[in-house]
């Protein structure tokens, strides 16, 4: 298969009949040979799931690109801007899929007045250094709870703390990926602010951190 | 750490207290998210415009935080987006992981 240049892909993919089809199973070709590359931190094409996900990652993808075909700019290989959708798609579903039978409220356990915080001692660290550590992290949680609403407070500990992926904390939520990003960043903002005020900044906290 | 409790100093609310499960690790990643923090970001869908042209330059080994620095900043604070824009570079340095 050659090079296509951008040109000749997008006036085949605009045309019908042979030229688009011919178009269509070569880009379906790059697809699934590049998703292996992508999908190699967390799935491996051994893996009985990986064939018939990146067959549905292909088909979609291709539907996406036919769809979206007059937003491509130009300014970079067509291929490439292929790519970043073919990307998307399939870390959503992968996301989707392992995320599936957890809930934003198991993310919120521990959250009851009564339970101690799980923290393992750090064994190199002084029984002083421990004890400052363990305050300055009641502090921040203390912080949390008064400064952000219940809103901002559970997406932060879910995205932040527990590394759920943003959309997935989104969908939970009944929003999307974008409002769930600004609801994030007005947290965090938030935060900052309030240290501001405070005198202080995240950095000097940190340096508790590193003692 | 008198200016610690200072800076921390209890306010009287009627919300009952709740403590929320968080490592020292958590805490200090949580933190750093908050210092690097700024005023105006970019969503996801407008670095997600900007991906294919970012990762291009990036593959170049051109200045892409010099050229797109709100891009790269997302992706700093962006798990989502970082992994995405990470599989892309796979796929432009035809490298697995």
């Amino acid at each position: 298969m050659s090079e296509r240049s951008n040109e000749d892909w997008l006036t085949s993919l605009r045309s019908s009949g042979k030229a688009k089809q011919g178009a269509l199973a070569d880009l379906r070709e790059i697809i699934l040979n590049s998703l292996p590359y992508a999908l190699s931190k967390y799935l491996h094409p051994t893996n009985p799931h990986f064939d018939p996900l990146i067959q549905e990652v292909a088909q979609e993808t291709l539907l996406r690109v036919m769809d979206r075909l007059e937003t491509f700019e130009g300014r970079s290989k067509f291929t490439t801007w292929v790519h970043t959708i073919s990307v998307r798609i399939a870390l959503t579903e992968l996301r989707r899929a392992r995320w599936k039978e957890v809930s934003l409220d198991e993310l919120q356990n521990g959250m009851d007045s009564d339970d101690k915080m799980r923290e393992m001692p750090d064994q190199d660290m002084d029984v002083e250094a421990s004890a400052e550590q363990s305050e300055i992290m009641a502090m921040i949680q203390k912080t949390m709870m008064e400064i952000l609403t219940e809103k901002q407070r559970k997406a932060l500990m879910a995205v932040a703390v527990r590394g759920m992926p943003i959309a997935e904390v989104a969908d939970r939520m009944g929003s999307n990926r974008n409002a769930l990003y600004k609801l994030l960043h007005d947290a965090r903002l938030k935060l900052k602010n309030h240290f501001d005020e405070q005198g202080m900044t995240p950095e000097n906290i940190l340096s508790s951190f590193e003692k | 750490m008198k200016w610690l409790k200072r800076l921390f100093r209890s306010k009287k609310t009627a919300k009952p207290e709740k403590k929320m499960a968080m490592t020292s690790d958590q805490a200090e990643k949580m933190l750093r998210m908050i210092e690097h923090t700024q005023a105006e970001e970019l969503s996801c869908d407008e670095v997600f415009d900007l991906l294919d042209v970012y990762a291009e330059m990036a593959a170049r080994g051109e200045d892409v935080g010099e050229l797109y620095p709100l891009v790269e900043h997302h992706l700093e604070m962006c798990p989502d987006c970082r992994e995405e824009y990470e599989a892309v570079m796979r796929i432009l340095e035809q490298r697995t992981e």
